[in-house]
């Protein structure tokens, strides 16, 4: 029984009798497509597809995250990058040399990082890297965490949702793929940001959501001045 | 099972002491995602039953020794408050929760997709509030949706009843005196498929007996499933059509 | 199992807000979350309860069943208390036995029951020296979401305050419900800088250098305190701990206990 009636879908619901048609969060069995997962369906470029509605957030090599040092062994930090699988960032990944025993001074445990995973090897070992211009050590702003699986909803179609959030809210926000979020503002700004954020991540699932966001980013504004 | 004596029937006029025809389930509710720090969890009712269930994971694993290199390890502690039964219970497992444990365990891992996740674990913890007869049952529905809830990759949900005799007849979802006092207890946990992940059986049916057993307790199983997939379905009745999120571009800026 | 370092960005954020006056979720510093209070959810015991305190959930279950007294109080009966922190309810909580802070939750808890004189110990006696009725406090956890302390002392009274003696199922009378005589509250604060926050969550737990907890009977008496933490606190901050403990408990006794 074809179960897309609702779109969403629980593990094992049959979605496609092609197999060629599995696309993420499905498998394939006895020649039929079935979810992976508790999720909602949807067909995109000719595959059915299954995106979750929770789930943990697993490394993947070019992902730019904001972690957490938890600790410091030998030359590495140990980052929480909140996930299963803990980052390690090596004394040579930063952007200038620094020495052992210098590494407390330079990035000291509690510290948040934005930064990018370099490699993710077949034992699960999580390597990261600061050492681009882009990444760094974060002193100042809040961060927000949101479920990792609402990341690319507050990305949006070719970043469409979060360069309208930059725009509207003042802020500098940095989206990290394990559904921590960095913003920089004046207090007001901070606090409307992540007001935003986590509407939009209880709504994810919605259409027209990005025109709304916007309207209520306007009307908030306008109720400020 | 201690045999009555003569005065306790447990049928009359075909209908059971609780009102229920012999292929009946008690009644069922349940709720999906009702705590904040687990990642997953589900509370659920069946008869006098109240249980909740709740799932950590995948997530790191200590003591570091136990994980596994290529797969995430599951682990499945049934538990009971010790106000959850007549006499009050000491805190802390026993022998039985134990048991317990491992086979609920068993009944949920083959529908696990561990490999996604090596070197981790997924925790499932089942607290019974309140005991009816057929408590491993319900902790093992409540911890598939509260699996589900979570986000675990699986095959597909478990479901799973109970089927007992009294009386010389075979009864599904027995509840307490039935199982007390009845000549037979068949709990079971499977597939919407029909394959059987969990087969426990105690007292004394003859092999018809037991296969009539076996295929009551396989409806009871599928009428379960459609309660589970509703439960966990509805609580996103309010979601329309996914916006195209489709080609978001997945990747941090700054 | 986790116990993550907190971020000093999330710490920052906390003690920039408590300069300002304000917590993370808008209360003001002596404002409870919102309680909700089930009596008699578990019928097959004697007495329960089920609170919810903001996202914190605490199931009490009472049961009572008769026994031996103790051998230096024979004509009294018996309050026994145990509080669970059960894996399911925090990912810090780790399966085994109450450690010490499962050990201090019931003893917490247990000493308002006790030293408010909420159950008449005489009371439950049945034949002094041989049967008295035993009074088994459960709490057990659900979700830590902040204060459990408050959560569990108000699950216990509740869970008391509906309880029934089932003296049929003995052959010792009618069931006849438990009387109780007082009806303490715990309240609880932290300290963190120069404030004093009640109904901390888990944030503000973790933050706090030291929490105090305390409480009050029907009365405005204290029976019970308790000083956790690793942290120095001041007397002037105890007194005022102390008045505004005895306000909010007052506010939830008549809430949510009084009839």
């Amino acid at each position: 029984m074809d179960r897309m009636d609702r779109n969403v879908v629980v593990p094992g619901d049959l979605l496609s009798d092609d197999p060629k048609k599995a696309g993420e969060g499905t498998y394939v069995k006895d020649g039929k497509v079935c979810s992976l997962l508790y999720g909602m369906a949807s067909s995109y470029k000719d595959k059915v597809r299954v995106i979750p509605l929770a789930g943990k957030y697993v490394p993947s090599p070019g992902d730019a995250v904001i972690g957490t040092v938890q600790d410091i062994v030998f030359s590495n930090w140990i980052v929480n990058i909140n996930s299963p699988y803990e980052g390690l960032l090596h004394i040579s990944e930063l952007p200038r040399k620094i020495e052992m025993n210098e590494m407390s001074k330079y990035l000291r445990i509690g510290s948040s990082v934005m930064i990018r995973v370099k490699d993710v090897d077949s034992t699960m070992k999580v390597e990261l890297t600061l050492n681009d211009r882009r990444l760094g050590i974060l002193t100042r702003g809040r961060v927000a965490e949101i479920s990792p699986t609402r990341v690319p909803r507050l990305i949006g179609k070719g970043g469409s949702m979060i360069n309208m959030l930059k725009k509207e809210l003042n802020c500098n926000i940095f989206v990290g793929q394990n559904g921590r979020i960095w913003v920089d503002g004046n207090d007001d700004d901070m606090d409307l940001a992540l007001k935003t954020i986590l509407i939009i991540e209880k709504e994810a699932h919605t259409t027209g959501l990005t025109d709304r966001i916007l309207e209520f980013l306007r009307a908030e504004k306008e109720a400020r001045s | 099972m201690i045999g009555m004596d003569d005065k306790l029937s447990f049928f009359k006029n075909g209908v059971r002491l609780d009102g229920r025809r012999p292929d009946e389930l008690r009644p069922i509710k349940i709720e999906v995602g009702v705590l904040e720090r687990a990642d997953g969890s589900c509370y659920m009712e069946m008869g006098g039953n109240k249980v909740i269930a709740a799932v950590y994971g995948p997530r790191e694993v200590h003591p570091r020794h136990l994980q596994e290199a290529t797969r995430a390890i599951v682990r499945y502690r049934y538990n009971m408050a010790s106000f959850s039964v007549e006499e009050r219970k000491r805190p802390g497992p026993d022998r039985r929760s134990n048991e317990v444990s491992k086979v609920s365990r068993e009944a949920l891992e083959p529908v696990i997709l561990t490999s996604y996740f090596p070197k981790s674990v997924v925790d499932i913890f089942v607290e019974v509030l309140q005991a009816d007869a057929g408590t491993r049952t319900v902790g093992i529905n409540a911890a598939s949706v509260a699996l589900a809830d979570a986000g675990i990759p699986m095959k597909s949900l478990i479901s799973s009843c109970a089927a007992g005799k009294v009386d010389g007849e075979v009864v599904l979802d027995p509840m307490k005196l039935e199982d007390n006092f009845g000549e037979a207890d068949v709990p079971i946990a499977m597939t919407p498929n029909g394959d059987i992940t969990l087969l426990q059986m105690d007292g004394r049916l003859t092999t018809e007996e037991f296969r009539k057993a076996l295929e009551t307790a396989k409806v009871g199983c599928e009428q379960i499933y459609e309660i589970q997939r509703k439960a966990l379905v509805d609580r996103y009745s309010h979601m329309e059509e996914p916006e195209s999120c489709n080609e978001a571009v997945a990747e941090g800026e700054i | 199992m986790s116990d993550e370092v907190m971020s000093e960005i999330r710490k920052d954020y906390l003690y920039h807000l408590v300069l300002k006056g304000e917590r993370a979720d808008g209360r003001a510093f002596d404002e409870y979350r919102e309680i909700v209070l089930e009596t008699g959810p578990i019928r097959k015991a004697d007495g329960s309860a089920l609170v919810k305190l903001g996202k914190t959930q605490v199931m009490v279950g009472v049961k009572i069943q008769p026994g031996a007294p103790f051998s230096d109080t024979p004509n009294k009966g018996v309050i026994i208390t145990n509080a669970e922190l059960v894996p399911l309810a925090s990912p810090n909580f780790e399966p085994g036995p109450p450690n010490a802070m499962g050990i201090e939750l019931a003893r917490v808890v247990d000493r308002g029951v006790r030293e408010s004189g909420a159950i008449d110990l005489e009371s439950l006696c049945i034949t002094p020296g041989e049967n008295v009725w035993i009074v088994f406090i459960d709490v057990h956890v659900l979700d830590d979401c902040g204060n459990l302390m408050d959560a569990s002392s108000l699950g216990a009274i509740a869970a008391l305050m509906t309880a029934k003696v089932p003296a049929e199922q003995y052959g010792l009378g009618e069931d006849y419900p438990l009387p109780v005589k007082d009806l303490p509250v715990a309240t609880t604060a932290v300290e963190f800088g120069d404030a004093i926050m009640f109904d901390p969550d888990t944030d503000e737990e973790s933050v706090a250098d030291t929490k105090l907890t305390v409480i009050t009977t029907a009365d405005g008496s204290v029976c019970g305190m308790q000083k956790s933490g690793t942290g120095f606190t001041s007397q002037d901050h105890i007194y005022r701990i102390v008045d505004i403990a005895c306000e909010r408990a007052k506010e939830i006794r008549e809430k949510f206990l009084e009839v």
